[in-house]
């Protein structure tokens, strides 16, 4: 299939080009919308949570953090301006609580939004 | 005393340098073409390209930019040169005809034009030699090389229509084309060196080399901004413009003989094609090396010009 | 001639990353060159010791943004000798087939950029947007384009289903397609083979002085493949074969690494085909019939069942894996604990980076791109 050298060599391939169809779009402003399988936001199903810490020792970025009051109160904040969307979390959590949805986590200029408590459990919890 | 035809020439010389086919139909055009330039590229490399605004929007933020050399540059001379680049353009521009409108011709235009169209060459290679940057001392001793390497098939291609018409004045090549037949067709080498030169005088690609980003930067301009940025882009559009102008005119026929709306029509529709050639040739090759082109313009361009204009002096007796 | 001196870098627009290239000059021809590196240092491999092994696969991850696979790959493969773990075949085969997808992603990156830097900017359009296919391969098996976070120690943590394998092969069949356009453009292009041949020439001598590996010691005609030499992952249970070129100029690289683009696709085509059934991980059970299972733990497998042992036992590995720039060497050290003692990373791009000022003796300045882009720099491995 290989055509012998010529002057416009190229010229079969741009006419190809130009009757298929284009690859690239007009800026889009409307949100786009992420295949299911994207690595996003993290969330968790608060009751499932057993407050083990495994999520904080083993996310690369120091992303999580665990702050327990004693008597069965912890807090865990996750900062979403440090994750990398590794999913490590998702991998260690021992009882399947936290998982990566495909929502996009856009960028703000106030970065105290970023910092979101995602499990709070009272005593007795 | 200042009788109302006197008045009234005034008038109609000063819309004709003003506005039409002057400096406001040119800058229209620049823009225009730059458009369709890069709409043409970006469709045949797949992509949409920007929208018809952008040309426009582009010298509109330039000239808001900060303007500003490094230290050693000599700002006086800097400050002159897009100036200078950009008033040989429009002074060319009076003298090409525009669909058979054309403010002043003269026996022995066309000289005058070819000389004329060379100075924006030399304020380019100045640029890059007076901005005190190392970038810009290699792409201005390269836009010469290149200069050196065109200017002369372009020149005798240009000569060879002349030759055959009898006459040194642009718009009488044109008219005489209607009556007779297009140069294209007794002289198609002539118009294919024409066309060859004419990227190499816009410095498109492939003859792109002294602005060659991947290797030096911007060439000549990379100490550039703001508004003398602004000023030299106008001018490499322009000259665009009117170097199309010049090759439908002394080529092509010009507007057919006959400056009505028809004839802008025809104009219109053959300055389109040449500029879809070149935007088609600027996507076909890759850029080539200085000393590939130095060799192509002297052992290719260079005898075939001279060649050209030998079977059109055999011709003409 | 008065000799003039060009800064190369380490901002220009030849390079993808920072390095510095200063350029001594006379006229257009290029006297002597001295290069700087370390401007994307970040200390990676210190980091790498402050944390634990499960974080390691993460920050190797990010050693390199094209070859990230391949490091974590190199990085899990060694962690898993000192473990004394056999990982299932689906799981090797998975993770080899995103080596493979990897390199082909790599590869056509490259030949864009090797067009652009020529001034054929047509080339570079076509190229990138081949690349999106195997990028969109990429982010349906793993949900990102280029960070994949595929590999696990002990496995890979996705999973592919008969049908997503179905829609990948007819993509494959379209890939295929238009890098035969390239390999067409590369034999047969006159402005592209003027200004690729002859230059940035490489012996086979110099080759083996330098210890270069990768697609730049086969163009020279050094037979070195990792992938034959010393297989790892599925590699020896892949019938494929080992392009090497005899000009040792940028031409002949780019016809290595289009080939080897070919190459891949077979290695691609061949692992889906026989993909083998089981588990993607030693620690978590397969289903072969649904979407990744990344985000339904606890919902369609069932609990996850134990991970890899956190504490490695002390010993040292040496791994090796064939990354699309060359061979990758990972040196893991480990004392017991849960973090590594020491983890040394030779990358490729370090060995093609010590012969670029003989490449860039004696050439045009307009070469310059050429050479640069012909050896494929990554910068970001080389100073991790």
């Amino acid at each position: 299939m290989s055509r012998p050298s010529s002057l416009a060599y190229l010229l079969p391939e741009l006419v190809r080009t130009l009757l298929a169809r284009r690859v690239t779009v007009s800026f889009p402003f409307e949100p786009l919308e992420q295949p299911v399988y994207f690595r996003g936001k993290v969330i968790v199903q608060s009751e499932l949570c057993r407050g083990c810490g495994l999520c904080v020792r083993d996310c690369p970025a120091f992303a999580l953090e665990l702050e327990r009051e004693g008597g069965g109160r912890f807090q865990l904040v996750h900062y979403r301006d440090r994750c990398a969307y590794c999913g490590q979390c998702a991998d260690s959590c021992p009882q399947g609580a936290i998982a990566l949805v495909s929502e996009f986590v856009p960028p703000t200029p106030r970065r105290e939004t970023l910092t979101q408590v995602i499990v709070e459990r009272d005593a007795g919890g | 005393m200042i009788s109302e035809e006197n008045v009234l020439e005034l008038t109609s010389i000063l819309f004709a340098i003003l506005i039409f086919p002057g400096f406001g139909f040119l800058f229209v055009c620049a823009l225009g073409f730059q458009w369709i330039d890069r709409w043409v590229v970006a469709h045949l490399q797949g992509r949409i390209g920007p929208p018809w605004f952008q040309p426009l929007a582009d010298f509109i933020k330039l000239m808001a930019k900060e303007d500003m050399l490094p230290i050693g540059a000599h700002e006086r001379a800097c400050a002159l040169l897009p100036m200078v680049s950009l008033a040989a353009v429009l002074t060319v521009a009076l003298y090409v005809p525009v669909g058979g409108h054309v403010v002043g011709a003269f026996e022995g235009d066309l000289i005058v034009v070819l000389v004329l169209l060379s100075l924006p060459a030399v304020a380019y290679f100045l640029a890059g030699w007076l901005s005190a940057s190392v970038f810009s001392v290699v792409g201005g001793s390269r836009a010469l090389l290149q200069y050196f390497a065109y200017e002369v098939p372009f020149l005798m291609a240009l000569s060879g229509p002349a030759i055959l018409s009898g006459s040194w004045s642009i718009s009488r090549i044109a008219a005489l084309q209607s009556q007779t037949v297009w140069m294209v067709l007794v002289q198609p080498v002539g118009f294919l060196l024409a066309f060859v030169g004419l990227i190499g005088k816009l410095k498109r690609s492939p003859f792109d080399i002294p602005k060659a980003k991947s290797e030096i930067g911007a060439g000549p301009l990379t100490e550039f901004s703001g508004r003398k940025l602004a000023l030299w882009h106008l001018s490499l559009h322009t000259k665009t413009v009117v170097g199309i102008f010049l090759l439908v005119d002394v080529f092509l026929g010009g507007s057919g003989g006959s400056p009505t709306i028809w004839g802008a029509l025809t104009f219109g529709a053959k300055s389109l094609l040449i500029l879809l050639a070149l935007s088609v040739a600027g996507v076909l090759y890759a850029r080539l090396r200085i000393d590939q082109l130095t060799h192509v313009g002297w052992r290719v361009l260079a005898p075939l010009a001279l060649l050209q204009i030998l079977f059109v002096i055999w011709i003409g007796a | 001639m008065s000799r003039m001196t060009i800064p190369i870098g380490p901002q220009h627009p030849a390079l993808k990353e920072p390095v510095s290239f200063l350029l001594t000059v006379e006229g257009e021809r290029i006297v002597e060159s001295a290069l700087r590196i370390g401007y994307v240092h970040r200390g990676l491999e210190r980091i790498l010791q402050n944390r634990n092994y499960v974080q390691n696969v993460h920050v190797a991850e990010r050693v390199c943004g094209i070859c990230s696979h391949a490091h974590t790959t190199a990085y899990c493969q060694g962690v898993e000798a000192l473990l004394g773990l056999d990982v299932s075949p689906r799981a090797l085969y998975l993770r080899t087939l995103l080596c493979e997808l990897e390199r082909i992603h790599s590869h056509l990156l490259w030949v864009g950029v090797l067009a652009e830097h020529i001034g054929f900017t047509t080339i570079f359009m076509y190229a990138w947007r081949d690349r999106e296919i195997a990028l969109d391969i990429m982010e349906e098996l793993s949900g990102g384009r280029v960070a994949h976070a595929v590999n696990v120690i002990g496995g890979v943590r996705i999973d592919v289903s008969q049908a997503q394998v179905h829609a990948i092969l007819a993509r494959l069949d379209e890939l295929e397609r238009q890098i035969g356009t390239f390999l067409d453009v590369i034999r047969h292009e006159r402005t592209f083979q003027a200004r690729t041949r002859g230059v940035g020439h490489l012996s086979a001598e110099q080759v083996r002085r330098y210890c270069v590996v990768g697609p730049v010691a086969r163009a020279s005609g050094v037979d070195v493949d990792m992938r034959r030499d010393a297989p790892y992952a599925a590699y020896d249970r892949l019938s494929f074969q080992v392009i090497t070129a005899d000009e040792g100029d940028v031409w002949a690289r780019a016809m290595v690494r289009a080939l080897e683009t070919v190459e891949s696709l077979h290695m691609c085509r061949q692992l889906l085909i026989g993909l083998p059934d089981g588990a993607p991980s030693l620690f978590k059970k397969g289903h072969s019939d649904g979407a990744p299972s990344l985000f339904k733990k606890g919902h369609s497998d069932g609990a996850l069942a134990a991970r890899a042992p956190r504490r490695v036992p002390p010993g040292e590995a040496v791994s090796r894996c064939e990354a699309p720039r060359g061979e990758l060497i990972y040196y893991i050290r480990s004392d017991g604990s849960d973090r590594p003692a020491r983890i040394k990373i030779r990358t490729p791009t370090l060995t093609t980076l010590m012969t670029l000022p003989d490449q860039l003796r004696d050439i045009h300045t307009a070469d310059v791109p050429a050479v640069l882009a012909g050896v494929d720099l990554c910068i970001a491995c080389a100073d991790r």
